[in-house]
């Protein structure tokens, strides 16, 4: 059946339509180990930057000193300036300052992968705008279920994270859609860097193959494929945290 | 002195990178005025009852919104030609103008979703006090809802055009010359790994510096605006 | 509000009206006609590629390739002005009419050929190699099967390498980056132009750098044009220029004046084209 299909595509290849990743072994899998890069790619920045948007809109609502104004410095600058830049700036200018280790011929090892500069550029990156997005979920939860709480004896530290964080959650869910969309096709900068992601190599092949346009179709739809995946989880997770009877507060 | 070298070599690429940088200021500001206008009908197309009108408005909405910003600059860069005959006259677009028009797309789409959310905030009291009163559905859109709708827009316009200005150095993958592109010959011409992270932290000033205060500027207006 | 994008945009427009030229409308297809019409030979280049390709801080162009295509504008009789090509749009620009000629060190090799032309005779040539530590003592490309090396993206042997070779290849936007890739260890080697390494090790920088293997796939580098121009007057004036360059040792002079040794081919031509009787 693989032959059957590696024909059809030849077929179609010398009709005008090269489809190199379908007929050529070496192509797809390039191909294939690019689509798999991609998707860790998604999947380890986008759990990272939730945790990191989290984390620093606890901060940001919980306190007001040191913390919280070295996240505001850090949302400042990662929503102002160019991932592509960012990611430039870790990966060649901090990437040539950090220690090196060596393997086991001798020969300079770094301690940070490629891939890794990308995830953590990445999830930096979305965390800045998760950030925002946390923190307008929090400002949305009414004042008066924290006031309940604290009525009932819980500390302020407490009030939030049993009160006000889970509801604030349920707030930020379409936003935070919104967010993980675009850290999706935000993927696609980690080819400036060297990582083996879904557009390097589908450079690569039409670099070789001068394929360019139907490499870049075969891409467009594979990101809306992914984006379309993206939204439908974060729209299940909404459906299965659900509380029923608590709506956004305005149904006059 | 080794580090006064080093920095009179990195000023003296200054101008070269800066005009880049101003480059990727016109593409944006262009980007956002063509965008903001057809994203201002996609916007109303998305509103309209009638399906004809709606299904496609949303469904372009759609796919300019979800495809990455990348994929459709390659596809404006190599499908649209370079010279266009327009009535006799041959006009010639340079690549940082089809980037601008790549931009345009995914510009138009979030600006559309940012029109139907704020028609859509409007509360629906007003909606039918417009009926009660005989308006008709354009005039209400036009002259009631609308005008409630623009100091609302505003703020996420900006966030939006932040947003495209920090998207404009993709385009120096396909070739344009502007701030990260040019940052990146002066780096090769100096052949001195010395200057990569001068180089890449001016860039980032750059950037800070005229984004920054766009984003002060929305954060301001969207606390005087705030509708209670 | 709405006036400042009007004047925005008509200011934008206005601008790119200005390039408009009737004049060209009369030649046509004919590349020669139109470059001489308009005065200005646009000529695609790289500005990442010291010493063939590079910049200036003003902006200008500097290099071999740059002097090579100043050469043949004078000839031509007009202006040359440089547009910077990437390995990911120097085929379309040609294709689409951005540039006329480009001189961007592109190998001249079949897949090519379907959708550009080159011309002939080759103004250049080169195979490809490994800059490794002296530490590595390695002398043939088998032993280093399995080792991450990095290179350029869009270059021609990146394929074969992994191929034929057996290297893992980390490709990256442009030769700072791979420089800077190298030095923080994450490959072992530059896989590039053997003339490129050449001109590296000449540059006491890379004293601790060495060029052990043998060169693979010598290539020759061709000016590209449209395939269209191929044999038309425009094709034929560039190749005979080329060829020209070839016999009174020109190439052999920019070659050198940019601190690159003599390369075995251009030595191979000017001996093959050179005059008889002078």
């Amino acid at each position: 059946m693989i032959t059957n299909i590696q024909t059809f595509f030849q077929d179609l290849a010398s009709s005008g339509i090269n489809l190199t990743i379908f007929y050529d072994a070496f192509d797809f899998d390039r191909f294939v180990t690019g689509l798999g890069n991609t998707l860790l790619l998604i999947l380890i920045s986008a759990l990272l930057s939730i945790v990191i948007g989290a984390g620093c809109a606890a901060i940001l609502t919980l306190s007001n000193g040191f913390a919280a104004a070295i996240v505001r410095g850090y949302i400042a600058l990662f929503r102002n300036t160019p991932l592509i830049v960012q990611m430039y700036f870790f990966y060649f200018a901090i990437g040539s300052i950090m220690p090196v280790g060596r393997n086991e011929l001798g020969l300079p090892q770094p301690l940070i992968s490629s891939f890794s500069w990308a995830v953590l550029s990445l999830s930096l990156y979305s965390g800045a705008f998760n950030t925002e997005t946390f923190r307008a979920g929090i400002g949305a939860v009414h004042n008066s279920y924290e006031e309940a709480a604290l009525a009932l004896g819980y500390g302020k530290r407490q009030a939030f994270f049993s009160v006000t964080a889970p509801l604030a959650l349920r707030f930020s869910f379409a936003s935070l859609a919104n967010n993980l969309v675009d850290l999706t096709k935000a993927t696609t900068v980690a080819y400036a860097v060297g990582v083996a992601e879904l557009l390097y190599v589908s450079n690569q092949i039409w670099s070789d193959s001068l394929n360019t346009i139907e490499m870049m179709n075969v891409m467009l739809v594979i990101y809306l494929v992914l984006t379309g995946a993206v939204v439908f989880i974060i729209n299940r997770v909404e459906a299965a945290m659900r509380l029923p009877g608590f709506g956004l507060g305005d149904g006059q | 002195m080794n580090q006064a070298n080093l920095l009179a070599q990195i000023l003296e690429w200054m101008p070269f990178v800066l005009q880049g940088f101003v480059l990727n200021i016109l593409m944006s500001v262009l980007a956002i005025a063509i965008g903001t206008t057809v994203g201002t009908f996609l916007g109303f197309g998305q509103i309209s009852p009638n399906i004809l009108i709606g299904a496609p408005a949303k469904l372009a909405t759609q796919l300019f919104r979800n495809a990455p910003w990348l994929v459709l600059l390659f596809y404006c860069i190599f499908l649209m030609p370079y010279q266009v005959n327009i009535g006799g006259v041959m006009i010639q677009l340079p690549s940082w103008l089809r980037a601008t028009i790549g931009f345009s797309f995914p510009v138009a789409a979030n600006f559309s979703e940012i029109v139907r959310g704020s028609v859509n905030s409007v509360p629906r009291g007003q909606w039918e006090a417009a009926e009660a009163l005989g308006y008709s559905r354009r005039a209400t859109l036009f002259r009631i809802i609308l005008p409630q709708c623009v100091t609302r827009m505003v703020p996420p316009w900006m966030n939006l055009y932040a947003l495209l200005l920090t998207a404009t150095p993709l385009s120096m993958i396909v070739g344009v010359e502007e701030a990260l592109g040019r940052t990146q010959a002066a780096v090769q011409a100096q052949s001195d790994s010395r200057v990569l992270i001068p180089m890449y932290l001016a860039l980032l000033a750059m950037f800070f510096l005229y984004t920054w205060p766009i984003n002060r500027l929305s954060l301001m207006l969207e606390r005087r605006f705030r509708t209670k | 509000m709405m006036s400042l994008k009007a004047l925005v945009l008509t200011a934008a427009l206005a601008a790119i009206g200005f390039s408009a030229s009737a004049q060209a409308q009369s030649c046509g297809d004919d590349t020669l006609c139109k470059v001489k019409a308009a005065g200005v030979l646009k000529i695609g280049t790289k500005d990442d590629y010291v010493p063939w390709s590079y910049r200036a801080p003003d902006g200008s162009f500097k290099g071999m390739e740059v002097d090579i295509g100043t050469k043949i504008a004078e000839t031509l009789g007009v202006k040359a002005e440089f547009v910077k090509v990437t390995s990911a749009n120097r085929f379309e620009f040609l294709a689409q009419g951005q540039i006329d000629l480009m001189i961007a060190s592109a190998s001249d090799t079949a897949e090519r050929r379907k959708v550009v032309s080159f011309v002939h005779p080759n103004y250049y040539s080169s195979g490809y190699t490994l800059l490794l530590p002296k530490a590595v003592t390695a002398t043939e490309w088998s032993q280093l099967s399995g080792q991450t090396v990095c290179a350029v993206q869009g270059a021609w042997y990146n394929k074969p390498a992994q191929e034929e070779l057996g290297l893992k290849v980390q490709a990256f936007a442009g030769t700072a980056e791979t420089e800077a890739a190298m030095t923080q260890g994450r490959c072992i080697a530059l896989l590039e132009d053997d003339n490129q390494i050449n001109v590296r090790l000449s540059n006491p920088k890379w004293a601790d750098y060495h060029k052990p293997l043998p060169s693979q796939a010598d290539t020759p580098w061709g000016m590209a044009v449209r395939q269209s121009d191929h044999a038309a007057p425009f094709g034929l004036a560039i190749a005979g220029m080329i060829a020209e360059m070839h016999r009174d040792g020109s190439l052999l002079e920019m070659e050198k004046a940019h601190g690159i040794a003599n390369s075995a081919f251009l030595i191979k031509m000017h001996e093959a084209l050179k005059d008889h009787i002078n």
